[in-house]
């Protein structure tokens, strides 16, 4: 495989910090080669700075997709640390449907802000369904969004291959909402339908989005620069409502990057509210 | 990882214990079924990792009756077929229900052994795979609890701060009065 050399780590990772707002390390320099080795090969390209070059000229941003693409970690599972979504059922629900019963038909809106490739959003779409089937009095829109095309593609299909499904999904869920596809399993029109996957990227201005109830930002603000991550949770304060909900990774703090923000303990889980 | 644990399955006697000496010289570790019948029995009371299976087979259970017996018992479990060149499209149906790969009759050793260092190498990764997987699951849960405590102490800490902060402020208040009450929340 090409070496990347040390003048092009910095072009190169500047270069992704741009397009993405994912900040790599000059000492991950392996992980630039990993992932772009085979790209650069098909681009038929003979060094990471002509790579660079030719992503940079590329006017219809083919090969910036792609790289955002490769880089972009598509770690994933469904029910990915079982603690949120018993969070959402248990506690998080029940108290929206609380707050506001009487309100008549209620539009609710859950966001997954790094949706990956879907799981985690069909993950609380098949909690909503299990929650809500006799509940006509809300209309629940999921939005799931990501910076990788390839990622909400894969979303917006709705097809697993079986390692995918091993991971984490319950056998009884499987063939509950899942439908085997040639191999694979496809997640069931009825779960499919109420979810709405688009590309974006979180460190560009939120741009009608409107507000959430509910915003999933898990396990992916660990990519970026504390100065961008303090941005991000700022925009994302501003995308909830006033009584809504914050979740994200369980490793992650919001502590000193958004003061607005208050922890809020559930048996194991935190969760976030605004003050 | 040790060597795999190997069963050999073979009707033909100079086939089966050649195959047997020559895998033992390799170090592995080799059992051996004269029919179909016999190697479900030893399935079912043992594990191997690799079943290593004549295709055509007398006595109602064939190649692929093995194959199909083998990964029923366990999942893991891998499966070669032994094939005369007449059956390959045989192997090929059997390689779509799950066989790891086939060999063509007469046997040759050299790719027999690579083709068994393969499925070894392909066996440690997985394995690699989920000790990692279940390192980094046991990492997170671990940090997981320290953070978020952490996260629920400071916001608490933040608050009193803010409280106390506002009781020394109080101008109203005699000096001595807010210092007692500022320690009495610090004390809380």
């Amino acid at each position: 495989m090409l070496k990347i050399k040390p003048e092009e780590i910095k072009v190169l990772s500047n270069y992704i910090y741009n397009v993405s707002g994912i900040s790599i390390d000059a000492s991950k320099a392996y992980l630039l080669e990993t992932r772009f080795g085979k790209l650069l090969e098909e681009e038929g390209c003979q060094s990471y700075g002509e790579f660079y070059r030719k992503a940079k000229s590329d006017t219809h941003r083919t090969l910036e997709r792609k790289i955002i693409d490769a880089i972009t970690t598509n770690e994933t599972l469904f029910f990915r640390d079982t603690n949120p979504f018993e969070l959402l059922r248990h506690k998080i629900m029940p108290e929206i449907i609380d707050n506001r019963s009487g309100r008549g038909i209620t539009n609710l809106k859950i966001w997954s802000s790094a949706c990956s490739t879907g799981q985690e959003l069909y993950s609380i779409a098949i909690i909503l369904k299990e929650l809500l089937s006799r509940n006509r009095t809300h209309k629940i829109s999921l939005l799931g969004t990501d910076l990788s095309d390839a990622a909400v593609a894969q979303a917006s299909a709705g097809t697993y291959n079986k390692f995918e499904i091993e991971r984490g999904l319950p056998r009884e869920k499987l063939h509950h909402y899942f439908t085997p596809a040639g191999g694979n399993w496809k997640i069931k029109d009825e779960i499919r339908a109420m979810a709405t996957f688009q590309h974006m990227n979180l460190m560009q201005p939120f741009v009608g989005l409107g507000k959430f109830d509910i915003i999933f930002c898990r396990n992916v603000a660990i990519y970026f620069t504390l100065q961008d991550r303090k941005k991000l949770f700022e925009k994302i304060a501003h995308a909830l409502l006033p009584d809504g909900y914050l979740l994200i990774g369980s490793t992650e703090s919001l502590t000193g990057i958004c003061p607005q923000f208050v922890p809020k303990r559930h048996l194991r889980s935190i969760y976030y509210q605004l003050q | 990882m040790t060597l795999l644990k190997i069963l050999v399955v073979d009707d033909d006697p100079v086939t089966r214990t050649l195959l047997a000496k020559r895998l033992i010289r390799e170090a592995y570790t080799v059992d051996t079924a004269e029919d179909g019948r016999v190697a479900l029995e030893k399935l079912a009371r043992q594990l191997y990792d690799v079943v290593l299976t004549d295709l055509i087979m007398p006595g109602g259970m064939d190649g692929i009756g093995v194959l199909e017996a083998a990964k029923r018992i366990n999942i893991k479990t891998e499966v070669v077929l032994i094939t005369a060149h007449a059956s390959v499209d045989n192997a090929i149906e059997a390689m779509k229900k799950g066989a790891a790969d086939y060999l063509q009759k007469p046997i040759n050793f050299d790719e027999l052994f690579l083709r068994l260092d393969k499925i070894r190498n392909l066996k440690m990764l997985i394995k690699n795979a989920l000790d990692l997987g279940e390192a980094m699951d046991v990492t997170e849960k671990r940090s997981a609890e320290t953070i978020q405590n952490l996260e629920i102490m400071v916001a608490g800490l933040n608050g009193r701060l803010a409280t106390i902060k506002t009781v020394l402020l109080k101008e109203e208040m005699a000096p001595e009065t807010r210092i007692l009450f500022a320690l009495d929340r610090l004390n809380e």
